[in-house]
């Protein structure tokens, strides 16, 4: 088990050091020079050289991308240079707020699915089933920042019943039972794809499990129906797990627009504020920071897979 | 006279190639046929499509004139079947001359990933070893960003523009293509009438063109219709953060992005251009969904 955390974590470095690349290769595609910006327009060309030199510009891309690194390492993440604060600062608070966003969701999708998927996988022709095949279709294809704007439609607009923008009220104290109603619209809209993924992945694979021979044994046996569920549910836990945990690094990664939508104070707001005001070190160390919580989060997927299944441990 | 051989052995009790190609998309049809919710999404998207295509013909109201004292009527308004908008514009009309960039939008990264994507593929499954290795790990960084975050990044960086939204797109879908692409050449190419064609001499140009691309195309087509509609929902979303098409210019996103601030006013008012991109996108998945039960492809 420690050589396959072991070799798992090594296989993270070079991933970790592409993602880095990549992004800082993103910056470097933004059209226009980036001095243009800081020079006021009367500049000489020796304040344009000084300034170059002082941001390192003058150096070729390898050592700009090694000096970049290695202030990323140590936790620099530069400047804002709209909102003149450390970007660093700007989103550790900001993730706090996605990864509450993201729990939200997780906790409606994952929950709904796995009720829905498993029994519409032994009642195939029930109306439950029928409805799962809709969410599932439906998940998929519906944008959920206009899935956002619906329920502020419905919900905020038309019957008054929960808020629409922010994390608490006005005055509401910020207590948790505020969050909560804050959080309820939000978690539902960035929610929805995870719902249509899972049900459908769970009904195909408890469909899949109740064909197989140990559940006709089990059933020749006269296990009860009880004991079957929890074969099957012990049986498929690994493939649920893997999707749900890659599931849960999409909400934290595909929740801009809904953050957006409802002004949730999360990366995806911060990152969206960012691109009008065209504030690129957020931008850049926004898709970074959450792309390592990505990386590392597919990681813990796999040591948990391989936790709950040896076969994994020794493939 | 010699011509190339393409390693393909001639038999004279099989039928000649055309009659072949005929009955495959002959059973393929009736295959889709028989499926009737894919045969009905499949009629609604060309009604759609074709709509937005004759938009300067069929749409009521000039997409960019509108009157401000006429702003913001429900569905169902007299003169404006689906309403107006925040600048009193027919959304109707918008909603068609919009269409065009918004199928665009999906259709198009789908196209430039396949070709891209699948060239690539095929290259590091049928050469395998070192090439496999560059091209498959380096697309593998690729994996480790969330899919509309890497767009959004991309085209952030690259600036406001739909072109640009399609290059983003684009760059996202291209991994997952060759994935696909590289795994089906991988079956492939250990079957066994490669190792025919090879032994009779056939060049890996012509392997690849008449007995590779033949094997993995449907399975590579059928992956690439299930991203359109992903595609068209997550330029859309590019879109309504206002880093697609800049206004006035109509596009789906773009006019929900411009009524969501009016949702106070008329809650229903987002309901419309939402429901399109939901409707086209719903429908590209069944007609997906259609294709892969006709060509009996499981992924």
């Amino acid at each position: 088990m420690f050589q396959f955390i072991l070799k798992r974590c090594l296989l993270m470095i070079p991933t970790l050091l592409g993602v880095t690349i990549i992004v800082f290769l993103m910056l470097q595609i933004v059209p226009g020079d980036p001095v243009n910006t800081i020079l006021p327009a009367d500049a000489t060309e020796e304040d344009r050289l000084r300034v170059e030199q002082e941001l390192g510009l003058d150096q070729p891309l390898v050592v700009q991308y090694l000096s970049w690194l290695g202030r990323t390492l140590e936790g620099d993440f530069g400047r804002s240079i709209i909102k003149q604060l450390e970007v660093g600062t700007l989103l550790f608070d900001a993730m706090k707020n996605t990864f509450i966003l993201a729990i939200g969701a997780a906790f409606f999708s994952f929950i709904l699915s796995l009720i829905i998927g498993v029994y519409s996988a032994y009642h195939p022709k029930s109306w439950i089933a029928s409805f799962g095949n809709m969410i599932g279709l439906t998940g998929v294809s519906i944008p959920n920042f206009w899935a956002a704007l619906l329920l502020i439609g419905l919900f905020s607009v038309i019957l008054g019943w929960l808020p629409s923008t922010g994390m608490s009220g006005v005055g509401g104290g910020g207590g948790s039972f505020d969050m909560l109603k804050h959080m309820i619209l939000p978690s539902i809209a960035a929610g929805m794809t995870t719902l249509g993924v899972m049900t459908r992945m769970i009904r195909s694979t408890v469909i899949d499990l109740l064909q197989k021979d140990f559940v006709i044994t089990l059933k020749a046996k006269g296990a009860s129906s009880y004991i079957i569920l929890m074969h099957v549910l012990k049986n498929c836990t690994p493939t649920i797990l893997t999707v749900a945990g890659l599931q849960f690094g999409y909400l934290i990664g595909g929740s801009v627009l809904v953050e957006t939508v409802f002004s949730w104070p999360g990366v995806g707001q911060l990152i969206y504020q960012a691109i009008s005001q065209r504030d690129f070190p957020i931008i850049q160390a926004g898709v970074l920071m959450v792309s390592i919580v990505f990386v590392l989060l597919n990681l813990m997927v796999d040591l948990l897979h391989a936790v709950i299944d040896p076969r994994v441990r020794h493939a | 006279m010699i011509t190339e051989n393409t390693g393909q052995l001639s038999n004279p009790v099989i039928l000649n190639k055309e009659e072949k190609e005929d009955s495959r998309f002959k059973e393929f049809s009736r295959r889709f046929l028989k499926n009737r919710p894919a045969f009905l999404a499949l009629i609604l998207l060309g009604i759609i499509v074709i709509s937005t295509i004759m938009a300067p013909i069929i749409a009521p109201y000039d997409p960019y004139e509108g009157e401000i004292t006429n702003r913001l009527q429900v569905i169902g308004a007299e003169g404006h079947i689906l309403g107006t908008d925040e600048q009193g514009r027919d959304i109707l009309s918008r909603i068609l001359y919009g269409g065009q960039l918004s199928l665009l939008a999906g259709i198009v990264p789908v196209l430039i990933a396949g070709l891209i994507g699948g060239s690539l593929g095929v290259m590091a499954g049928y050469f395998g070893g070192m090439i496999n290795t560059i091209i498959m790990r380096t697309l593998d960084i690729f994996y480790a960003f969330p899919a509309i975050l890497l767009a959004i990044g991309i085209s952030a960086a690259l600036g406001q523009g739909i072109d640009n939204i399609i290059i983003a797109i684009s760059i996202v879908f291209i991994p997952p293509v060759a994935r696909i692409a590289e795994s089906a050449v991988k079956e492939v190419r250990e079957e066994e009438f490669i190792e025919a064609a090879r032994t009779t001499g056939a060049k890996n140009f012509s392997i690849i063109r008449y007995h590779i691309l033949m094997n993995i195309f449907s399975r590579v087509f059928v992956y690439c219709t299930t991203q359109i509609s992903i595609s068209l929902v997550l330029a859309s979303g590019l879109s309504f953060l206002g880093l697609g098409v800049s206004p006035p210019t109509a596009e789906w996103g773009v006019m929900l992005n411009n009524l969501k601030e009016q949702i106070f006013i008329n809650p229903l008012v987002t309901v419309i251009p939402g429901l399109f991109i939901f409707i086209s996108a719903l429908t590209i998945n069944l007609v997906a969904d259609g294709f892969r039960d006709a060509l009996e492809i499981k992924q």
